[in-house]
């Protein structure tokens, strides 16, 4: 499956080009051509990545923020302040990365725009060829559906399936299961666990394939759709449109 | 402290190294990769080792908790590493903990004649661990 926008962010890539590449799944940040940061609201951020499992206090990441948010320097600042060290960062930085561009590239209708001069305040870590996040979007996009080709169930409420010849679980998939409430979505799980999105939906689909999760009747009229309907329908989230209004606010008034 | 290519550029000094990477089981993804591929795409490498090390990292056989059950599972691996030896090389695979939530490994191809695996072995867990202790 091929994203729908290889070339916008490669050719802004060859162009040397800083900036933000917008979609409606999220965006992809670059400097001087190399992708240095990507945001999803699909996929947990680094804070939530570091604070789910306490490796950071949520008053250690306020406090990188104010100090070094204004200046897009957060990622080395949290090294710097010795809060992290850089190997945490990178694993961390790059994991949250490649995640928020999965979604962000994914193929899906919809407007592509980019921002000349936007950066993020996270500030670059470990830059990226266009070129890899790409493939490594598309490669991510055949994993899933070689696993279990049933997408539905990365959009639905996981709902378990306690038949008693089912295979054994893993540790990391037991920590799924135990979160299965039939209401909760591999995305409001992944954020639960402090894991990539990406990896919750790689371990539902295993789960799914083993036989431990339901996978929904697919709806007969539905197009498949290459990406989960949830990242499409974050979007009508209160918070999430509330946001979305004081961002373009901002921009207005710089 | 070091970053991924410190470490990976430490790893390239020990005696016979080949190549080496940093890799996420999850995902097959190479987060930093240094010298040669075995199979000539870091790509590809990663990939396969990664699902070595899914194996080994999943599968209850390796899990067993023993008397020390809590302990063991309050750390990131039940494993610490995977070692493939064939007639020409060493491949180690060596387990990173971190205390966030992650899956990485080391990978580090030897040549056999030229390499010592007991001395690589303490030398990866050492870099494994300054990778994320500092």
């Amino acid at each position: 499956m091929r994203a729908l926008n290889p070339s916008m962010l490669v050719r802004m890539a060859g162009d040397r080009a800083t900036g933000a590449l917008l979609r409606e799944t999220g965006t992809v940040y670059l400097l001087d051509g190399e992708v240095v940061h990507a945001e999803s609201p699909a996929a947990p951020g680094v804070d939530v990545l570091l604070l789910a499992r306490r490796r950071l206090s949520s008053a250690e990441w306020q406090e990188t923020i104010d100090r070094a948010g204004a200046r897009c320097r957060v990622g080395r600042s949290l090294v710097e302040s010795n809060l992290l060290t850089s190997g945490e960062l990178e694993i961390c930085h790059l994991g949250a990365v490649f995640d928020a561009a999965f979604f962000a590239l994914a193929p899906r209708t919809g407007p592509t725009r980019f921002r000349y001069g936007a950066t993020h305040w996270f500030g670059p870590v470990r830059p990226l060829r266009a070129e890899v996040v790409e493939r490594e979007t598309r490669r991510r996009q055949e994993l899933l559906d070689r696993i279990w080709p049933h997408p539905e169930v990365d959009s639905a409420p996981v709902v378990r399936d306690r038949a008693a010849d089912n295979p054994a679980v893993t540790r990391r998939q037991r920590a799924v299961l135990d979160l299965a409430d039939g209401i909760r979505t591999p995305f409001t799980m992944a954020r639960l666990l402090g894991r990539p999105a990406f990896h919750t939906l790689v371990d539902v689909r295993r789960l799914a394939a083993a036989g431990h999760l339901r996978t929904p009747r697919r709806a007969a009229a539905a197009e498949p759709s290459p990406i989960p309907a949830w990242v499409a329908d974050l979007s009508a989230d209160p918070d999430i449109s509330l946001l979305r209004r004081l961002r373009d606010a901002l921009e207005a008034t710089l | 402290m070091p970053g991924i290519d410190e470490c990976l550029l430490e790893a390239m000094g020990l005696p016979g190294a080949r190549g080496a990477a940093v890799v996420e089981w999850t995902t097959g993804l190479a987060l930093g990769t240094l010298g040669v591929s075995p199979t000539n795409d870091y790509e590809t490498t990663a990939v396969e080792t990664a699902e070595l090390a899914r194996m080994a990292a999943e599968h209850t056989a390796f899990a067993t908790a023993g008397n020390h059950g809590d302990a063991e599972a309050a750390k990131g691996s039940p494993v610490e590493d995977v070692i493939v030896t064939t007639p020409t090389s060493y491949h180690l695979l060596r387990f990173v903990d971190t205390t966030f939530d992650s899956s990485v490994f080391f990978h580090l191809w030897l040549d056999r004649d030229e390499g010592n695996l007991a001395l690589a072995r303490i030398r990866l867990q050492g870099l494994a661990e300054r990778l994320v202790l500092g």
